[in-house]
């Protein structure tokens, strides 16, 4: 849209400068037309009166007119200049003193009425120019001839006299001069003396037959000029400039509508140009839009698709080099999300698989069994004491790993949990092992996943412990390193080969006895909820004894630790 | 990819050029729209009548735009000749046709086969007898030989005997000319026309005939050339006879012979017409009917008689004269 408006200004601005300046130059054009055909008949006339002069004098030198020597001379000079058609000499009562050339003069001439003899007469000082006229003194053609004429004195047997010289000059060169000069099409130029009398005029006979008409009077008006004449049909540009010795104007008639032509020319083809560009510019943008904007709908709808649950269909969209990239990206994208969500699927199933073995692992049956056993063999033997302690601690356990179906509890509670356990299980195995607990003070606030300390124990107990002879010790220490909490658990039980301990995360070794969450379990948990940088690492020697680490982030929570003083 | 989006681009280009191309045929149409063809087919094409007809004629087709074909035949009695000219144009598909009929009768059926072409014909100096013809410009042929006649009758003071030499027979003017004259004259019972005889546009023919007439008729006081060739054999085998002045003659056009024969006092007067009128109006009236514009029947271009007198005033100098040499 902007760019057809801007071509259609664009091309109204060039138009419209076109136009002025192709008029200009047109009328520049024309006026320097006239003015070149003004300096030739100025120079033309000029030459003529030159030869005049030159006439003149030798008639004035010759002391008499009937010389045959002047004759000559005349003669030649008559032969010297092809447009020259006669000279002649009368005395002002019309009767011939002289004549060159030599030809045998018409009868009827009516020589005093011609217009040369009497403004002769009338302006005695002054070389007149006639207006064109037929020459009818002497016999052969009729010729068109300009007359110049003045009265002169010549001497006739040493006596002066006066007579008038005629100089009869071709009219034929103006003629062809003016006929020639074609201003436009139906332009021409026409020359008037200052009587207003037709000198040239390419239809000269229309006007005197009445079928054409020209404006001459505004003509008298200037000297030098130009003006649009509006007298006519079409309007006329009118140049005018004056032959200066005689008077003469000459006037070139110029038709603006001719230039007009070209405009509508001009008019025509910009019409055309502007069809055509604005066609093709409009053809370019559909199609460039379409290009674009189809690659685009197309990658809408795919979205579109994506965005109702559609991951699997990818998106091939075809066009310009930026959408190509956008709908490649897209897949891309589309391919990671998808990749992320059956991660996601994965994760959540094993999350919610553990979940299930942690609830499992709260309500033990086995442990509870077990524990109870030894209660009653307490009660059996009487120690009331031991029989507290022992429900007590069953009792805190029992609370801290439901702890209200909450799944993170602060290492303050899980610790207070493992040691519990470990006095229920001291019940149990009457004092085989002993226990020792290093806690950083500032690792108590720390949250943590429940249940990941007290299933090292329980393996610790089952297989380092219990098959050992000696009385065994388990030593569990919390530190702060860094950004994270290292939680180690060493016994002093039988160890493991490397091999069984590669084995142990993997899920190869298989147990079935214990509290049901494994060691693997509580790796994986920490995994999935804090990342692969955490987790559970062995450190073990046959008949020495084992460490387990487990690396847990830094991850306080104010008003855990507020709720753990309170236990505590 | 690319290679759609250059034929789509070359699709374009293609276009573009057929729309370029289309605006260029469009706009020399409109020009050619106004351009006729006009065939101007004339009695004869010399002399110095049928050249001033044509400069006229070329003035109107500069002016309306006309491409201008003008034809004649060399002799103004070589009818077929003209009949054949008259075919070619109509088999050339011209626009319109401007005749000037040398014969009254036999060219009536070429006119009629013009009209049938929808090729308009205009009469231009001599009438044509169809019924197809749009219009006549030309001089009132009956009027100019009552003038003729009413100036030699003036000349020869109301008596005596008249020859008449005219050019072809069967051409309408000449006929024209000739019963406007027989008509003016039958009012004067002094006078007596005793011979007519036809030239057909030959000088020599014409002296002779003019000699042969004086021969027979010696009491013979004036003599009209009904045309411009008749009229130069007649003077010529009047002055040569030494006759000048004792046989007056009146004639038709203006030629420079005849102009030389009036200065001389051979001839006494002349009655001319309008040629360059003639064909400017011809052609002018031509384009005004193959824009469908009303012309009227007859357009009367006029005649004038040129005697000693009023031969080198300013507005007969250029009729009389029309070419500048």
């Amino acid at each position: 849209m902007i760019t057809v408006v801007v071509v259609l200004l664009v091309s109204l601005l060039l138009y419209n400068k076109f136009v002025k300046s192709a008029e200009d130059n047109a009328y520049l054009n024309i006026q320097q037309i006239i003015d070149q055909v003004n300096s030739h008949l100025e120079l033309y006339v000029k030459g003529m009166q030159d030869i005049y002069e030159v006439v003149e004098q030798q008639i004035g030198q010759t002391g008499n007119i009937s010389d045959s020597l002047l004759k000559e001379q005349l003669t030649t000079l008559l032969h010297t200049r092809e447009d020259l058609v006669s000279l002649a000499l009368f005395t002002p009562d019309g009767q011939m003193v002289l004549d060159v050339p030599d030809e045998t003069m018409r009868r009827n001439t009516q020589l005093k009425e011609q217009s040369w003899y009497q403004t002769a007469l009338k302006q005695p000082q002054t070389v007149s120019f006639s207006q064109p006229h037929i020459q009818n003194l002497y016999k052969g053609q009729y010729k068109w001839v300009v007359s110049l004429s003045r009265m002169i004195t010549y001497k006739q047997d040493g006596v002066l006299k006066k007579g008038i010289l005629l100089v009869d000059v071709n009219f034929r060169t103006i003629d062809e001069l003016s006929s020639k000069v074609s201003l436009g099409k139906k332009g021409y130029a026409y020359i008037i003396d200052d009587a207003g009398n037709i000198i040239y005029h390419p239809q000269q006979q229309l006007i005197y037959a009445g079928l054409k008409y020209e404006n001459i009077e505004p003509v008298f008006d200037y000297a030098f000029g130009s003006y649009i004449d509006y007298s006519t049909k079409d309007e006329r540009y009118i140049t005018i400039r004056t032959v200066k010795p005689i008077g003469w104007k000459i006037v070139g008639v110029a038709y603006p509508n001719e230039i007009v032509t070209t405009k509508r020319d001009l008019q025509v083809f910009l019409t055309w140009f502007l069809v055509v560009v604005i066609t093709v510019v409009l053809l370019i943008s559909i199609y460039v839009s379409a290009k674009i904007s189809q690659p685009i709908r197309r990658l809408e709808k795919a979205v579109k698709q994506v965005g109702q649950g559609d991951f699997n269909t990818p998106i091939d969209v075809k066009g310009a080099y930026e959408v190509v990239q956008l709908s490649k990206r897209f897949n891309l994208m589309l391919h990671q999300t998808r990749q992320l969500m059956s991660q996601i699927i994965v994760e959540q199933e094993a999350k919610r698989k553990s979940e299930l073995d942690v609830l499992q692992a709260q309500i033990n049956p086995h442990f509870l069994y077990n524990t109870l056993n030894s209660v009653i063999r307490l009660v059996e033997r009487g120690e009331k004491e031991e029989v507290v302690t022992a429900i007590t601690s069953l009792s805190k356990l029992f609370r801290i790993s439901l702890s209200k179906g909450m799944n993170m509890i602060t290492l303050g509670e899980e610790l207070e949990h493992v040691r519990h356990y470990l006095i229920i299980q001291k019940i149990r195995y009457k004092s085989k092992f002993n226990y020792t607990m290093d806690v950083q003070d500032e690792a108590l606030s720390c949250i943590t996943l429940k249940l990941i300390i007290q299933p090292i124990v329980e393996n610790a107990i089952y297989h380092g412990i219990e098959l050992m002879p000696d009385e065994g010790s388990i030593a569990i220490a919390v530190k702060v390193e860094g950004d994270s909490v290292v939680i180690s658990v060493t016994d002093n039980g039988l160890g493991m080969s490397e091999e069984v301990m590669s084995q142990l995360l993997t899920g190869s070794v298989k147990n079935t006895s214990g509290s049901g969450v494994g060691v693997k379990n509580v790796h994986e948990r920490i995994q999935l909820y804090y990342g692969e940088a955490y987790g559970l690492t062995f450190m073990s020697e046959l008949e020495e004894g084992t460490t387990v680490f487990i690396t847990l982030p830094v991850v306080r929570n104010d008003h855990h630790v507020v709720n753990m003083e309170g236990d505590v | 990819m690319t290679k759609t989006l250059k034929k789509f681009m070359l699709i374009i280009i293609f276009i573009m050029l057929l729309l370029v191309s289309c605006s260029d045929t469009s706009s020399q149409l409109h020009k050619t729209d106004k351009s006729y063809k006009v065939s101007m087919i004339v009695k004869m094409d010399s002399g110095a009548f049928w050249n001033t007809v044509k400069m006229g004629a070329e003035i109107a087709a500069k002016e309306y735009n006309v491409e201008l074909t003008f034809l004649g035949p060399d002799s103004e009695d070589d009818i077929e000749e003209q009949i054949r000219l008259v075919n070619g144009a109509i088999l050339k598909k011209t626009d319109a046709i401007i005749l000037s009929a040398g014969d009254y009768m036999k060219l009536a059926q070429v006119t009629d086969r013009a009209g049938f072409h929808k090729i308009p014909v205009l009469s231009m100096d001599t009438e044509v007898a169809s019924a197809r013809v749009k219009t006549y410009i030309g001089t009132n042929n009956y009027e100019a030989g009552q003038k003729a006649a009413e100036r030699l009758i003036e000349l020869m003071h109301g008596e005596g005997q008249i020859g008449l030499v005219s050019f072809v027979k069967g051409a309408r003017n000449a006929d024209e000319r000739a019963s406007g004259m027989l008509d003016y004259i039958a009012r004067f019972p002094k006078v007596e026309v005793v011979d007519t005889v036809y030239c057909g546009s030959n000088v020599q023919l014409a002296a002779n005939l003019t000699n042969e007439m004086i021969r027979k008729y010696p009491h013979i006081k004036g003599i009209i050339a009904l045309n411009e060739i008749a009229g130069i054999g007649v003077s010529q085998e009047v002055s040569r006879l030494g006759l000048g002045g004792k046989v007056k003659i009146v004639t038709f056009d203006s030629p420079p012979e005849v102009m030389e024969m009036l200065q001389e006092g051979i001839v006494q007067g002349t009655v001319i017409q309008n040629p360059y009128s003639n064909g400017y109006l011809a052609v002018k009236h031509a384009v005004e009917v193959l824009e469908g514009i009303h012309v009227p029947e007859r357009v009367d271009t006029g005649s004038k008689l040129i005697d000693l007198d009023n031969m080198l005033w300013p507005e007969n100098q250029k009729q009389l004269f029309p070419f500048v040499r």
